[in-house]
């Protein structure tokens, strides 16, 4: 940031800005229209050396020499090396800068001559400093007052071929296509804002005036998306050709569609339902002799649907139409429950017993062997579902 | 089958880069790089400068700078020797195909743009979109900075906006978060800079051109683009003339005045033309 530092000499009236050397102890011309000043202080900075040294022998930092300061107080402008003296020059450096940041248009203003007063201010302040301490509130300051001038001499800059915005905004408002409307005082001094409608492609307009001095690259997009270009053409067509014989088909689905609606949600009620029809038709010509389970069950020809018929059994016995027991040979038996108490009440009231029935194809071999399964007791549900179709 | 080359150091697949790795495989001579191209198939290289051509052509969309870490890491990866080639073969293909030049706009961050060689056309019906709007909103922000010192601060620009019914604390139709779009976006694509002005408290920012818009556009075309609108000839505004002449001069001549709407001497024909 004090790179600044030493640009704008030449602006600032009456400062001779010397960056490099900004010692409070050297004689540096720091305002050539003060030459008494300048004299003392070059005694000033001769005679400083002593106490300079002795505090050095002390080895103490610089804030400690104050009290040797006394014997060379009568060629300083400064008092005995006093705590208060520097703490008031602080203050009014301190004053100085925040009046400077708070000014700052005023300042900048090329009618004032503010920025120049400051600068004789603190260049009046800078006549007390001895210490470290002050000179860097001095050079911070000088960098502010620097960074000012700076903008100050840029704002001249522009002002000698003076740009008008207000006139340009309006000429670019009446090339976007300002409509103003008729019958109305416009004041362009108290509005800042021009009234009139503005169309909505106006800032297109200028934009597009404005592309003609740009060299910009055109945006580049493929032509035909980021995906492979075939599949898209012909989904088109289909679409086309959909909607055209739409309405026609869209009758004939729903009936097809609920069919099959039909057969996947209600297959296995309806199988489950056949089953236990087939079961109490083979109970009624045998009402006392409970049917082997396997018997029942088994498809000797197909190991799937010998499992679908016990998934199938499983929920007759579930829903209390049905029981399986263990006859006397512990091989399980299945009958139709012939109680109608209430068949709610029967499977609350009974105790409810849950098994898990393994049957690997090995199994269902051997038992397709010793039981000399030869035909299914449930027919297998294809030859039905044809005769409903 | 040619074997693929094996990258040096830790592979870009790794995330990062470290950066004595990147600037090592980059900063090979020009005989190392030959060597490298040897041992790799013409097939292989053309495969890559096609993938960097491509790559550079999407990314440029949205006119945010490419950065040359993205570019390695995502293109080169294990090309990295061939660097040099690959990227000049890639630009030779842009101009000669595309009419468009790769240009390095940040030479220490390695930040590149593409900028058109060919010739405005100067016909209307041209397509316009919302680039085209906020082109023309930047337009105004460049000119402005440029015709008052080549800097301002940011009141100063809202304050000429406002005049144009653009205002950063409203929503505006065409250009959405206006103060969004000027201080971010443009900033982003390098159209603008955003300083902070120091010593000021509360904290205010000033306005510059960015390393983009100096590329894409001249002092002299926005001063041509300020005559134009205001109806006045460029050399009314004499210092800023000199500037701007002087910048066409520096320049020598080289893409000049590509575009010269108005301009009765000379026609451009997409031939570079030397100042006059």
């Amino acid at each position: 940031m004090s790179e600044d530092a030493g640009s704008g000499s030449n602006s600032l009236q009456g400062r001779g800005l010397d960056s490099g050397c900004r010692q409070p102890f050297a004689s540096t011309s720091r305002n050539g229209a003060v030459p008494e000043h300048q004299q003392r202080r070059l005694a000033g900075g001769q005679g400083r050396q002593r106490p300079l040294e002795a505090a050095n022998e002390g080895g103490d930092g610089e804030e400690e020499e104050s009290e040797e300061e006394p014997g060379q107080g009568s060629e300083r402008a400064e008092p005995d090396g006093n705590h208060t003296d520097r703490r008031m020059l602080r203050h009014q450096y301190r004053q100085l800068i925040n009046r400077v940041q708070q000014n700052r248009e005023d300042m900048l203003s090329s009618k004032s001559n503010s920025l120049t007063d400051a600068l004789q201010e603190a260049n009046k302040l800078f006549s007390g400093v001895s210490q470290a301490r002050e000179a860097a509130l001095d050079a911070q300051f000088l960098v502010l007052a620097s960074n000012l001038g700076k903008e100050k001499a840029n704002e001249l800059h522009s002002e000698m071929t003076v740009f008008d915005s207000p006139a340009f905004a309006e000429d670019l408002l009446t090339f976007m296509g300002l409509n103003r409307l008729e019958g109305e005082e416009n004041d362009s001094d108290d509005e800042s804002i021009a009234s009139g409608f503005l169309p909505n492609n106006a800032w297109h307009k200028l934009g597009a005036e404005a592309e003609r001095y740009f060299r910009r690259s055109p945006s580049f997009h493929y032509m035909l998306g980021s995906f492979k270009a075939d599949p898209p053409v012909p989904r088109q067509r289909i679409e086309r050709q959909k909607r055209k014989a739409g309405t026609e088909e869209k009758r004939a689905m729903p009936a097809q569609l609920k069919k099959m609606e039909e057969s996947h949600q209600e297959a296995t009620e309806k199988e489950v339902e056949r089953i236990l029809g087939l079961l109490q038709t083979y109970f009624k010509d045998d009402p006392n002799i409970p049917i082997s389970f396997f018997d029942f069950v088994i498809d000797p020809s197909s190991f799937a649907r010998t499992v679908e018929n016990i998934f199938h059994v499983s929920f007759i016995i579930r829903d209390g139409f049905a029981r399986i027991k263990l006859d006397q040979d512990k091989l399980p038996v299945i009958e139709p429950s012939h109680e109608e108490e209430g068949r709610e009440n029967d499977q609350n009231a009974q105790v409810r017993n849950q098994a898990v029935i393994s049957l690997s194809h090995q199994d269902w071999k051997d038992i397709v062997e010793t039981f000399e399964i030869t035909e299914p007791m449930i027919p297998p549900p294809g030859i039905s579902q044809e005769n409903e179709s | 089958m040619a074997q693929k080359r094996r990258g040096k150091g830790p592979g870009p697949s790794q995330g990062e880069d470290p950066a004595g790795d990147e600037d090592y495989a980059l900063t090979q001579s020009a005989s190392q790089v030959r060597r490298n191209l040897e041992r790799l198939s013409p097939a292989q290289v053309d495969q890559k400068v096609s993938e960097l051509v491509q790559y550079l052509l999407v990314k440029d969309q949205k006119k945010i700078p490419i950065k040359r870490a993205d570019i390695l890491k995502n293109v080169i990866k294990d090309y990295r020797g061939v660097y040099s080639e690959i990227i000049k073969r890639a630009g030779r293909t842009l101009q000669q195909v595309f009419g468009l030049q790769l240009m390095e706009i940040d030479p220490k961050h390695h930040i590149y743009i593409l900028v058109s060689i060919l010739p405005r056309l100067e016909v209307d019906n041209l397509k316009q979109d919302d680039c085209t709007a906020k082109l023309g909103l930047l337009t105004v922000i460049l000119s402005f900075l440029f015709m008052k010192g080549n800097a301002a601060k940011e009141s100063a620009v809202w304050e000429t906006l406002r005049r144009l019914r653009v205002d950063p604390g409203v929503r505006h139709e065409v250009f959405g978060d206006v103060k969004k779009l000027v201080t971010e976006e443009f900033v982003r694509q390098k159209y603008l800079e955003y300083n902070r002005i120091p010593h000021t408290d509360p904290p205010e920012f000033e306005f510059q051109w960015g390393a983009r818009a100096a590329k894409e556009t001249s002092k002299m075309q926005i001063l041509r683009f300020v005559a134009k609108i205001q109806n006045k000839d460029p050399k009314a505004w004499s210092t800023q003339y000199t500037e701007a002449a002087a910048e066409e001069a520096a320049a020598g001549g080289l893409f000049q005045d590509i575009s010269t709407p108005g301009d009765t001497g000379g026609a451009s024909q997409g031939a570079r033309r030397r100042t006059r």
